[in-house]
């Protein structure tokens, strides 16, 4: 990041293409549809360039990439208040393709075992969603998700913790 | 799967390197990946964000770079133009621009299109000589000073005339009917220096090569002095150091100073300082701002 504030491009394109798939998913889940991820996801990186001067190498660029990330979407979940119906909820899923390369007997299972997770995490409290999806797709820990999310560790324990056990209960219907 | 019930156990696993069996079945649902035009967005964005970087403070300095660009390429522009006529005037004008010419300049002008007549008239050795003498003359550009010629200088003066028919043998009628109206312009002058050149063609034909290829030199000189790239001007090089990389611009800087060009240099660091002014000057440079 500080080679491409320092007007080096190529710098730029091997970080975006580090991370793009991350962001994009964090947010995809987060925001449940694809119109709003790709709008906060082409915002995020706009920040980001914007404020490439003042970026700083005190935290690794993936918080502070998931940083402006989470705020966006924060802002957006203000806003659209209330969240998005179950029947949303089962476009979206129906949206996402699963992987080709898959056997026909496993693919059904594991299908069903994707399922059962796309649905709890579409049904947890958003921080809590948040807070796990920093968590298994961004790689942070827990000082990390709770600089992001402005949560003390334990928070942030207690919302993995909380988002855990609704994800077992979906797993045990 | 078979998902652990200890909730703390749980989230040990979580929080495990391997990010345990939870994290490994959310690693198996689909890659969603952003759409490509948005790849194209974002990176088209950036490099423009890179491209059109300048510090506020020294935008004005863009305006002056833009200015001073665009006085230079007038100023090349003109020199071209310059080079055009006077190349006309020397070689080729009496395709292109004769019937113009008589009321334009007429000290050198009407000598072009006497090179038609002369050459025509003068006996068979002398055409020759200007077929020789043809391959030589194609370059013959700023020799044509608008001097009046004297008469003892006219046997000498045929050999520019002579060259001519390098360009009349590409396209011969519309040289000879260009030069008519030149010729008729100055009846008496034709006349006289047809007769001369008819006389003293052959004689004058030797001599006219060897001066004309020193002409020829000197006017070489005179178009590489003119046509070699001129240094570019300190704003348009403060522009273009301004694109460069915070290392590299205070390499260029270094570069200035070897190449004994101090003031620039210290223009550029000067710069350097104000778009860059966190970032930190080696001691040799910054006490040339001190």
């Amino acid at each position: 990041m500080l080679a491409y504030a320092g007007g080096d491009l190529l710098a730029f394109e091997t970080l975006y293409r580090r991370h793009r798939g991350t962001l994009y998913r964090f947010l995809l889940r987060s925001l449940r549809h694809r119109a709003d991820a790709d709008e906060l996801f082409q915002e995020c990186w706009s920040r980001l360039v914007a404020a490439r001067e003042r970026y700083r190498p005190d935290a690794k660029f993936t918080t502070w990439l998931l940083q402006i990330a989470h705020n966006l979407v924060i802002d957006r979940f203000r806003r659209q208040r209330p969240q998005a119906s179950p029947e949303e909820t089962e476009t979206v899923l129906r949206n996402l393709d699963a992987p080709d390369s898959e056997q026909p007997e496993r693919a059904l299972s594991e299908f069903e075992q994707r399922r059962r997770l796309q649905l709890a995490l579409e049904d947890l409290p958003e921080e809590q969603r948040v807070a796990f999806l920093l968590r298994v797709e961004g790689g942070l820990g827990l000082e990390e998700i709770g600089e992001i999310t402005g949560a003390g560790r334990e928070t942030v324990k207690s919302r993995l913790r909380y988002a855990l056990a609704r994800i077992r209960a979906r797993f045990q219907t | 799967m078979s998902l652990p019930r200890d909730p703390d156990h749980d989230l040990d696993r979580l929080l495990a390197d391997d990010g345990g069996e939870l994290t490994a079945l959310y690693r198996r649902l689909p890659k969603a990946e952003p759409p490509r035009r948005l790849d194209r967005s974002v990176l088209g964005e950036a490099a423009r964000a890179v491209r059109g970087y300048t510090p506020r403070r020294q935008r004005w300095l863009l305006g002056v770079g833009s200015a001073a660009g665009i006085v230079l390429a007038a100023g090349i522009a003109w020199h071209v133009g310059q080079d055009a006529v006077r190349h006309e005037a020397q070689g080729e004008m009496p395709v292109q621009s004769a019937p113009a010419a008589p009321s334009r300049n007429q000290n050198y002008v009407p000598v072009q299109p006497l090179s038609e007549p002369a050459a025509k008239h003068a006996p068979p050795m002398a055409q020759d000589a200007v077929g020789a003498a043809a391959p030589a003359a194609a370059p013959p550009p700023a020799a044509a000073k608008p001097v009046p010629r004297k008469a003892g200088a006219r046997a000498k003066d045929v050999a520019p005339p002579l060259a001519q028919p390098a360009t009349p043998p590409v396209a011969p009628p519309p040289a000879a009917a260009a030069a008519a109206p030149a010729a008729e312009a100055f009846p008496a002058q034709t006349q006289r220096q047809e007769a001369e050149a008819a006389t003293g063609a052959a004689r004058a034909g030797a001599a006219a090569e060897s001066d004309l290829m020193a002409k020829e030199r000197l006017d070489d000189k005179a178009l590489r002095t003119r046509a070699a790239p001129a240094p570019p001007s300190s704003s348009v090089e403060l522009r273009r150091d301004m694109q460069l990389a915070p290392e590299d611009w205070l390499a260029h800087v270094r570069q200035l100073l070897h190449q004994g060009r101090r003031q620039q240099a210290i223009e550029s660091l000067r710069l350097f300082r104000k778009a860059h002014p966190r970032h930190p000057l080696p001691d040799e440079l910054r006490a040339l701002l001190d």
